[in-house]
C-alpha cells in the first residue's frame, strides 16, 4: 500500500495549490468585471467554471479511491 | 534496452498510405475557402463551438501525444494522464480575461498584443520568445514521429548494392517534408477540418486500441488486477522518482504547461479565434477540456498500460525492458489484426501531423504578422499595390516562410533527442521555454500596473536568471525543490518550471513596483548634457552582462550580483526610451476593460439585450453597402437596432459555420422573413440560392 505521502498528499497538493490559482481567477474576474452576474449567460459560466473545480476533483478521488481499495 | 524494428505488415502499410492520402485529399478540398490571409490564418472567425471543440482534439492528443504518453503509462501507470486533468485551474483567467480581449482588440497574434499594450520592442522580444517556443513545439512533433515511425522501419536498406542505415533524423526529414508540403497549401480551414474528421477517427482509434488491449488480457478485472496498486494511482508519487514526480510535473505542466497552452500556444490561440464568437470560444474551449481531454488521456495512455499489464503477465512478450518510446507501436501491434494496425498508426500518426501542421500555421502567421510587416513597414517600401494584390504576396510569403519553419522544426530535434523519452524533452522544454512569455502575458492581462520596463526586465533579466538556474541548479534551484532528487544528467527537469516561473515574475513585480524610482533616475538622465552617451554606456554594459551570463563567464557569486545590475540598467533603459501612456496602453488591453474592448470592437455602445435566432431566406441587393436589411419585426425578435453586429450562417447546422458572414445591420424594411445582402457578403458567406439563412446579433 503505497503511503500517504505518495497517494494522498499529491491530491491536496494538486487541490489547495492549484485551488489557490483557480480562487484567484474567480475573484479577479468578478473584480474586474470580465464576467458580469447581471447576464443570464455569465451566470451560467460562472456555475460551469465552479463545477469543472469540483468534477475533476470528485474524478481523482474516486480514481485515489479504486486503486487503494478495489 | 530493447528495440524493435519491421513491425507490422504490407496490408498496414497499404491501409496507411490510402488513409494519408485521403486526409491530404479531404485537407486540399477546404483549401479552397481560403480567400484572404485572414482565411488562410485564422479561417474567417465563422465557426461553430462543437466543430473548433472536436478540431482541437486531434491538436491536444498530437501536442500530448500518444508517443510519450504511452511510454510514461508503461513505466508509471495511470499517472500518466494526470497532465490531461490539470487544465482547469486556469479556465475563468481564460475564459472571461484572454480571450475576449484577443478576440475584441482583433490582435492578429500574441507579439501584437505586446506592442499595444506595452511597445514595439516587448514585440521584438516576444515575437523571438514565441518563434523559439513555437518551433520548439514543432520540434518534439517531429521528435515523436519519428520514434513513432522508427519501430516500423527496417533498420537500413539496399539500394543499387549500396546499404543505408535509416536513422531518426532521416525518418524526421522525409515526415518534415511530407508535413511541409500540406499545410503550405491548406490554410487554417484545411487544418481545422482536417483536425475535426482526424479528431473523430482517433478517439475511435484510440478507444478502439484499448478494448483490443483489455481482450488480449482477459478482460478488464485481469488487467486491473495485474497492475500493482502503485500504477492505478492516477497521480505521480510526490517527489520522486527525478525523471517523473508529482510536484514537478504539476508546476511544469499544471502551471506553466497550462497557462502556455491557453495563452501562448498560438495553434489553439488561433482555433478560438475562429469560432463565430467569444461565447462560442468558451463554450469549445470548456467541453474540450471538461469532456474531451479526459477521454483523450485514456487514447493516449492506454497502449502503455496494457503493455505494462502484458510484461507483467508475459515478459517474453512484452520484456519489460523494452525502450519506453517503442511501447506504443508494440501493443498496438500485438493487439490488433494487420490492417487494424495500420490504421491504428495511420490514425495517430496523422492527429500528430495535424499538431504539427497547425504549429507551422501559426508560426507562418506570426511571421507574417510580427516580422513582414513590421520590417516592410520599418523599410517604407512606397509601391502602389491593390489590397488583393499585397495579399496575394503575403499568402506566398506565408507559404515560404512555413517551409523555413519547418526546417528550424527538424534541426531542433538536435536538441530533444538528447533526452532519454520524448515525455522529458518536452518537460524541459515547457519549464525553460515558458516561463518568461507566461509570466508576461499574465501580469500584462491581470495588472494594469504593470509597465513596458517591467516586461522587458521580465524577458531579459528573467531569462538572464533562468539561465544562471540552468548552470547553477544546485544552487539556485534546489531551494524550490519540493525534496525531488537532482538527475546530474538532466538536472530538474520538471521542478526548474517553479524557479523559473519565480524569478520571472519576481523581476516583474519588483521593477513595476519600483517604477517611480526609475522615473526619477530617467529624469535625472535627462537633465544631463551627455544624456544620450550615459543611454548607450547603460545599454552596452547590459549586453555585455547578458554575454557574460550566457557564457557562464565567472561564478555565480560575480555572475548573481551582475545578473541584478542587468535588471536595473535595463528597466531604466526601457523607461528612458520608450514612450508610455498608462492609460492609452491598457484601455481594452487588459482585462479591466474588457467591456471598453467589446465597444471598439464594435465601434459603438454594446447592446446586450438577449434576442432570439431566426430564419430567414435571403436576396441580393445592388451597390457597396456594407450593411445587411432585415425586417422591423425580424430585428425586433433580434433584439438588434440598426449599427449592431450580426452573425448570418447557412441554417444547416451541421456545415458548423463554414458557409457564414458577419455584418451589421443596416436599415431595416417590410418583408418579413427576408434579408438582403450584397454580392461580396454573398461570396464570403458561400451561400447557396435557395437554402435559407439563420441570423442571431452578435452585440
Amino acid at each position: 500500500m503505497p503511503s500517504f505521502f505518495n497517494s494522498w498528499l499529491p491530491f491536496i497538493y494538486l487541490y489547495v495549490v492549484g485551488g489557490i490559482f483557480f480562487l484567484l481567477g474567480m475573484v479577479l474576474i468578478r473584480r474586474v468585471k470580465g464576467i458580469d452576474m447581471r447576464q443570464k449567460k455569465h451566470r451560467f459560466w460562472w456555475k460551469v467554471m465552479i463545477f469543472g473545480y469540483f468534477y475533476f476533483m470528485i474524478i481523482h478521488a474516486l480514481l485515489i479511491i479504486a486503486a487503494l481499495y478495489w | 534496452m530493447e528495440k524493435f524494428h519491421n513491425i507490422g505488415t504490407t496490408t498496414d502499410w497499404i491501409v496507411m498510405l490510402v488513409y494519408f492520402l485521403l486526409v491530404m485529399l479531404f485537407g486540399s478540398y477546404f483549401g479552397r475557402y481560403n480567400r484572404s490571409t485572414q482565411d488562410f490564418f485564422f479561417g474567417g472567425r465563422r465557426f461553430s463551438w462543437w466543430l473548433i471543440a472536436f478540431s482541437i482534439v486531434a491538436t491536444g492528443v498530437g501536442s500530448h501525444s500518444f508517443i510519450k504518453y504511452s511510454a510514461m503509462g508503461f513505466q508509471h501507470g495511470l499517472s500518466s494522464s494526470m497532465t490531461y486533468l490539470n487544465d482547469w485551474f486556469f479556465v475563468p483567467f481564460f475564459l472571461f480575461g484572454w480571450l475576449p480581449i484577443i478576440v475584441y482588440t482583433k490582435i492578429r497574434s500574441i507579439p501584437e498584443y505586446f506592442e499595444k499594450r506595452f511597445s514595439p520592442s516587448a514585440r521584438f522580444l516576444a515575437t523571438i520568445l514565441l518563434v523559439l517556443y513555437m518551433v520548439g513545439y514543432i520540434g518534439i512533433g517531429f521528435l515523436t514521429l519519428g520514434k513513432a515511425a522508427q519501430p516500423l522501419l527496417p533498420e537500413h536498406f539496399t539500394l543499387f548494392g549500396q546499404t543505408f542505415d535509416i536513422t531518426l533524423m532521416g525518418i524526421i526529414i522525409v515526415i518534415a517534408i511530407i508535413t511541409g508540403f500540406y499545410i503550405t497549401f491548406g490554410g487554417q480551414t484545411a487544418v481545422i477540418f482536417t483536425d475535426l474528421l482526424q479528431g473523430f477517427i482517433l478517439l475511435f482509434a484510440g478507444i478502439l486500441l484499448f478494448v483490443l488491449g483489455l481482450d488480449y488480457l482477459g478482460g478488464f478485472k485481469v488487467f486491473w488486477d495485474l497492475l500493482p496498486v502503485e500504477l492505478k494511482l492516477p497521480l505521480a508519487q510526490f517527489n520522486e522518482p527525478p525523471s517523473f514526480n508529482f510536484v514537478g510535473i504539476f508546476w511544469q505542466d499544471g502551471i506553466a504547461g497550462s497557462v502556455g497552452f491557453l495563452f501562448m500556444n498560438m495553434g489553439l490561440i488561433m482555433r478560438f479565434m475562429a469560432t463565430k464568437s467569444v461565447d462560442e470560444g468558451r463554450k469549445a474551449a470548456t467541453f474540450n477540456i471538461l469532456a474531451m481531454l479526459p477521454i483523450s488521456a485514456i487514447v493516449v495512455s492506454n497502449a502503455g498500460w496494457i503493455g505494462k499489464a502484458v510484461s507483467i503477465a508475459q515478459p517474453e512478450v512484452v520484456p519489460p525492458s523494452i525502450v519506453p518510446d517503442q511501447v506504443f507501436v508494440v501493443i498496438a501491434n500485438l493487439v490488433s489484426h494487420p490492417g487494424v494496425f495500420g490504421f491504428i498508426m495511420a490514425a495517430l500518426t496523422a492527429a500528430l501531423m495535424s499538431t504539427v501542421d497547425t504549429l507551422i500555421n501559426a508560426t507562418a502567421a506570426i511571421y507574417i504578422n510580427d516580422i513582414h510587416r513590421p520590417i516592410k513597414k520599418y523599410i517604407g517600401k512606397k509601391v502602389t499595390i491593390t489590397e488583393k494584390e499585397n495579399d496575394r504576396k503575403e499568402l506566398f510569403a506565408a507559404r515560404i516562410a512555413s517551409i523555413a519553419i519547418t526546417t528550424l522544426g527538424v534541426l531542433s530535434v538536435l536538441i530533444f533527442e538528447k533526452f532519454p523519452t520524448v515525455y522529458e524533452a518536452h518537460g524541459f522544454f515547457h519549464s525553460t521555454l515558458t516561463p518568461p512569455l507566461v509570466v508576461a502575458i499574465f501580469l500584462g492581462i491581470f495588472w494594469k500596473k504593470f509597465t513596458p520596463a517591467a516586461v522587458m526586465a521580465t524577458f531579459i533579466g528573467g531569462v538572464a536568471l533562468m539561465i544562471l538556474g540552468n548552470y547553477y541548479p544546485a544552487a539556485l534551484i534546489s531551494p524550490f525543490d519540493h525534496g525531488t532528487e537532482m538527475d546530474l544528467k538532466h538536472p530538474y527537469t520538471y521542478i526548474r518550471a517553479l524557479y523559473n516561473l519565480f524569478v520571472c515574475s519576481f523581476v516583474g513585480v519588483i521593477v513595476t513596483v519600483t517604477t517611480v524610482y526609475q522615473k526619477r533616475i530617467v529624469e535625472i538622465l535627462r537633465s544631463k548634457r551627455n544624456h544620450l552617451q550615459i543611454f548607450y554606456l547603460l545599454n552596452s554594459v547590459s549586453v555585455a552582462i547578458f554575454i557574460s551570463i550566457v557564457f557562464n563567464l565567472f561564478p555565480l557569486t560575480i555572475l548573481l550580483p551582475l545578473a541584478v545590475v542587468l535588471i536595473i540598467f535595463a528597466s531604466i533603459s526601457i523607461s528612458y526610451v520608450v514612450k508610455y501612456d498608462p492609460t492609452n496602453n491598457t484601455e481594452g488591453l487588459t482585462a479591466w476593460s474588457i467591456a471598453k474592448a467589446k465597444e471598439l470592437f464594435k465601434g459603438r455602445p454594446i447592446n446586450d439585450r438577449e434576442g432570439k435566432k431566426i430564419k430567414v431566406n435571403w436576396k441580393l441587393k445592388d451597390g457597396d453597402d456594407n450593411t445587411i436589411n432585415f425586417s422591423e419585426n425580424d430585428m425586433r425578435t433580434m433584439a438588434a437596432e440598426s449599427g449592431d453586429l450580426v452573425y448570418i450562417s447557412d441554417a444547416r447546422g451541421y456545415l458548423g459555420g463554414l458557409k457564414s458572414v458577419h455584418a451589421e445591420y443596416g436599415a431595416p424594411h417590410n418583408e418579413n422573413g427576408i434579408v438582403y445582402i450584397n454580392k461580396e457578403q454573398k461570396l464570403t458567406g458561400l451561400f447557396v440560392e435557395g437554402r435559407p439563412l439563420s441570423a442571431e446579433k452578435e452585440m
